[in-house]
């Protein structure tokens, strides 16, 4: 206690420290000040510089993306609103994963490991947004809103989609599914290609149709804003829009969708009637190369797509046999049949081997040059016609002439006809994934470890079986050429780009690939032919339709693939043909092709699909479609 | 009872409020007061704030605790805290060890106990109680006080709190004790030539200090040398405040608009890095003023000292300026990249009840030196 009245000389005052520590506190604080100086007054602009840049980024701005018009201006493909599920990792903690996801599982009704396996796959930074499920219902994305302080780090973001409409506007995709395509998520391989074009990692992208041949177009130009963020990613504000997006232009398509909606109904009815698994129906005007319908059957709905399909979904499409995702008009190929008889016509007259007028003997059965005795190739009509010239053969549809004129032209100079008609090579159409088909050739043969091609199947090449195969488009165009006077024209989905408001920015123009190089008297016998097929060929009744113009055509049946438990081949039956649309007139500004892939009863379904698409497209009265046991009254060839 | 209850009256009544310091009262209000607007400006665009009581409500709060505080013991003699300073080393040495058995868990280290809701850090309390047990055993040693023995046992006396936070772990408040330690010793009239020996010592004995650090403490530690060295790891919280100082120019970037992008960038900001907030939002001048303060204050401190009726009153006084000193030192230095990173915070400034009401105890005391000091000069 005494200490507590301690004077105040108990413990010696030295001055000198007490200075000492004022000097020092006051050199403390004169250095922290002078560095203050330094970094804010002297090099303040440098870290202020550091600091901008630290927390402002530019982000894209995606432009809206074009739409997709028909002829008629009727929207086929538009963008919706709709929400999409997101999850950034960064704010959801591991051990709260599997609790979410099965949430947003229950929510939005897609399976938890389907969610769980798309933010899986996403590699960018646990800061950004990785879309978990896009196209959710307005029900689910409210629900999810509502519950945000229970689903750490999901977001809901209102995006759009591709919504795509038929002809009457309503939603229904497989109308057009093949022409139109659709878009998705752009996955590793495409972000890899395409980083460098400004694609961003929860980019969409066209994969299909003419979503994707015309990306680019479709796409427009996205913007750039320059955000300010913190430290976790999270955007705070927009300081300023670098670069306005550009929305992408509207693509208009030479497609009409009524004409689309008569050829499928035409196609859907010959394939019901008559059991056929596939089906192609192409309408174009042979003048200009415009598409007026391209139907392959069965279809898929690319409504399933805009949102990012489900595995289910995309498995059930992908085990069809019958393959719906694929557009038959252009991505498989098919022995064309009799119908490449024009082919072997042309290429005879132009290499010497025949003229017009000359006849030639035909047989029940052909024996073919140099082969054993007995080893002949039958004609479809056992009997044999008789002495025929060009115009008979091609209307009767000889195979027996056209055996001898493949093997006098040989195999060569057919091949290369072939290829002045189209064959062979990819038509040009801006549809992706068209195939060549093939055309049988020496070339051919030697990269099959050939010498050559043998004489029989030279034979065979004359009738389009065997070593010949070709898409339907391929088909329908080779006639366009000849029916417009010897043009081959490079198909068209696409009349041009319009901007916002509709007008026409770009016209893409009609494109001639080359002008065939066989004489107009060559064409103009192949077009007789082709007349007298419908006129008084064995297209049957077909000439019956009261049509306002002049109806040319062929007809065309492959037998191959698989043996029917009756032990026949399927029968695969083309029809393709053209005739002006106006009364009086002689260019023909419609042509059609149709192919039906194994169909169950004989006769050619694909004349009365044709035939049925006429009478729709004319609106005739008469109804001439057959019975389907009448068939085989079309005959085959 | 009686004797003590006389002890109190005479006490109380021992005092001269004419005496009262109102300078120091005034710079520890305006510091707080800097303290309170720069944590509101700081957390006005936290998203994450908006929960709960607000850092600008509890500040206030515990501002009102520590004046009541600041006041009742200002009142009073400051002789009992000399009387007690054997009990409150003890209480201290067991309130850290409680605070390492049963603290919460604080960006990863144990530094408070949970009472009544309220977040208490006793390691903050401490420093303050033990200025005040070390100046009862400085006053004691009167003449021997040039003796290595006396240096020995207030850096015994030292080591044991000082070892108890450090193993808490909190790095940034040991070395406060050691701060506290040298610039009592040296302001007592302690012998120059063995504190320079022993500080040789110590400084030859770093790289053991520095070997048994944690990984992110020494990483955080050496940033200061080379902020590049790590940009994204333990370096990223020092270049940020860099960037959010040196943005501050002259006159700052204003009030809760400064760098609102900057503000996620810098953890804790309202607590170590507080000064970040200052020096972005008001500038160099900003910056300048908060020095300004401490200088003063630690003025007014080393002048009670200077003045005080006992030893004892000097030594609590200059531990306080020592104390003081030595954090804002630490902290600023930090922040501006002189100092190595350690979680010590600014005073009155850092939001912290602890730390706080600690202070403003430690103000109480001084007042009541002052107003007890017989001979009141300058």
């Amino acid at each position: 206690m005494a200490d507590l009245n301690d004077g105040r000389v108990d413990l010696r005052r030295s001055p000198g420290r007490f200075i000492a520590f004022s000097l020092l506190a006051v050199l403390v604080l004169l250095a922290l000040g002078g560095r203050l100086f330094q970094l804010q007054v002297v090099n303040g602009e440098v870290y202020a510089g550091r600091a901008a840049a630290d927390r402002t980024a530019e982000v894209p701005v995606p432009a809206p993306r074009g739409l997709i018009f028909d002829r008629d201006r009727r929207p086929i493909a538009v963008s919706i609103p709709s929400w999409t599920v997101k999850v950034r990792p960064a704010d959801l903690p591991e051990d709260d994963l599997a609790r979410v996801m099965a949430r947003v599982a229950e929510l939005t009704g897609t399976d938890r490991a389907t969610l769980e396996r798309r933010l899986d796959a996403f590699s960018g930074s646990p800061f950004d947004l990785v879309p978990i499920e896009r196209g959710v219902g307005r029900e689910a994305a409210l629900l999810i809103g509502e519950e945000a302080q229970d689903l750490p780090g999901v977001v809901i973001a209102v995006e759009p989609i591709r919504q795509y409409l038929d002809e009457t506007g309503k939603v229904g995709g497989p109308l057009l599914s093949h022409v139109v395509g659709y878009t998705g998520p752009i996955n590793r391989d495409e972000l890899e290609a395409l980083e460098v074009d400004g694609y961003l990692r929860d980019d969409v992208i066209g994969k299909a149709g003419v979503e994707a041949s015309f990306e680019e177009a479709l796409r427009g130009t996205y913007g750039t804003q320059l955000v300010e963020r913190d430290a976790s990613g999270r955007q705070l504000k927009v300081v300023e829009t670098v670069r306005e997006p550009t929305a992408g232009n509207n693509i208009m398509l030479t497609i009409d969708a009524d004409i689309q909606r008569l050829a499928t109904e035409a196609l859907t009815w010959g394939m019901d009637v008559a059991d056929v698994s596939q089906g192609v129906t192409v309408v174009m005007n042979p003048q200009t190369g415009e598409i007026l319908a391209m139907v392959s059957l069965p279809a898929y709905d690319n409504n399933k797509f805009a949102g990012g399909i489900s595995s289910e979904d995309f498995s059930v499409y992908l085990a069809d046999p019958d393959r719906p995702l694929r557009n038959h008009a252009i991505s498989d190929i098919y022995p064309p049949g009799s119908t490449y008889k024009l082919v072997t016509g042309i290429a005879a007259m132009e290499e010497g081997v025949t003229t017009p007028d000359r006849q030639w003997p035909t047989y029940g059965c052909y024996q073919i040059p140099g082969a054993p005795r007995g080893e002949c190739l039958y004609d479809w009509n056992r009997q044999g016609f008789g002495p025929l010239a060009m115009v008979d053969a091609f209307a009767k549809s000889s195979d027996t002439f056209f055996y001898q004129m493949a093997i006098q032209t040989g195999i060569d100079p057919l091949a290369a006809w072939a290829r002045e008609l189209g064959f062979g090579q990819l038509s040009g159409i801006r549809l992706p994934s068209e195939e060549e088909g093939i055309i049988a050739s020496t070339d051919w043969a030697r990269q099959q470890g050939r010498s050559g091609v043998f004489t029989g199947e030279v034979a065979q090449a004359g009738i389009g079986q065997n070593v010949i195969a070709v898409t339907p488009l391929q088909m329908l165009n080779a006639y366009a050429a000849v029916a417009n006077g010897g043009n081959l024209m490079r198909p068209m989905i696409a009349l041009g780009e319009t901007d916002a408001s509709g007008e026409l920015i770009e016209t893409y123009e009609p494109e001639v690939v080359h002008e065939v190089a066989a004489a107009d008297a060559t064409l103009q016998t192949m077009r007789v032919g082709a007349r007298e097929v419908i006129t008084s060929g064995h297209a049957y009744n077909i000439r019956d339709l009261d049509l306002p113009g002049a109806l040319s055509g062929k007809t065309g049946t492959a037998e191959f693939g698989e043996l029917t438990d009756e032990g026949t081949l399927p029968f695969h039956s083309w029809f393709v043909a053209y005739l002006p649309s106006a009364a009086g007139a002689t260019d023909a500004d419609l042509a059609i092709v149709s192919f039906n892939y194994s169909a169950v009863v004989p006769g050619n379904v694909s004349a009365e699909v044709v035939k049925y698409f006429l009478q729709l497209y004319y609106d005739l009265d008469t109804d001439l479609r057959l019975d389907p046991n009448d068939f085989s009254l079309l005959t085959a060839n | 009872m009686g004797v003590a209850t006389a002890t109190i009256v005479e006490s109380v009544r021992g005092r001269d409020w004419r005496q009262f310091d109102l300078q120091l009262f005034l710079y520890v209000l305006l510091l707080i007061g800097f303290g309170v607007v720069m944590g509101y400006s700081a957390g006005f665009n936290d998203p994450g704030a908006g929960s709960g009581m607000s850092e600008m409500v509890k500040t206030l709060i515990w501002a009102t605790i520590g004046l009541t505080l600041f006041f009742v013991v200002a009142s009073v003699d400051y002789g009992w805290l000399r009387m007690l300073a054997g009990p409150i080393y003890v209480a201290v040495l067991g309130l850290l060890a409680l605070t390492m058995l049963i603290g919460t868990n604080l960006f990863g280290a144990q530094m408070s106990v949970t009472v009544a809701g309220l977040d208490f850090q006793f390691s903050e309390v401490s420093k303050v109680l033990m200025i005040g047990v070390l100046a009862a055993y400085l006053a004691s040693r009167r003449e021997r006080i040039g003796r290595l023995s006396t240096i020995l046992v207030a850096g015994a006396l030292m080591a044991l709190p000082a070892f108890l936070v450090f193993r808490q772990p909190d790095l940034g408040t040991a070395l406060v004790f050691i701060g506290i330690l040298i610039g009592m010793l040296f302001l007592s009239g302690a012998s120059l030539g063995w504190m320079g020996l022993l500080a040789a010592g110590i400084i030859g004995s770093a790289p053991i200090v520095v070997g048994i650090l944690q990984d992110y403490q020494r990483q955080r530690l050496f940033c200061f040398l080379d902020p590049s060295a790590d940009p994204q790891g333990a370096c990223f919280q020092l270049i940020q405040a860099l960037n959010a100082v040196g943005s501050g120019g002259w006159l700052g970037r204003g009030l809760t608009v400064g760098g609102e992008g900057q503000r996620g960038y810098i953890p804790v900001q309202s607590t170590d890095f507080i000064f970040t907030v200052v020096a972005e939002d008001l500038g160099f001048v900003g910056g300048i003023v908060v020095l300004l303060l401490f200088g003063l204050l630690v003025w007014r401190i080393l002048l009670i000292g200077w003045q005080a009726r006992d030893a004892f009153g000097m030594m609590v006084a200059v531990g306080l300026a020592s104390m003081i000193l030595f954090q804002v030192l630490v902290n600023i230095g930090m922040v501006i990249g002189v100092m190595p990173v350690t979680g010590i915070p600014l005073p009155f400034v850092t939001y912290g009840g602890s730390s706080l009401i600690s202070l403003l105890f430690g103000m109480g005391i001084l007042q009541s030196i002052r107003m007890r000091a017989h001979k009141p000069t300058l």
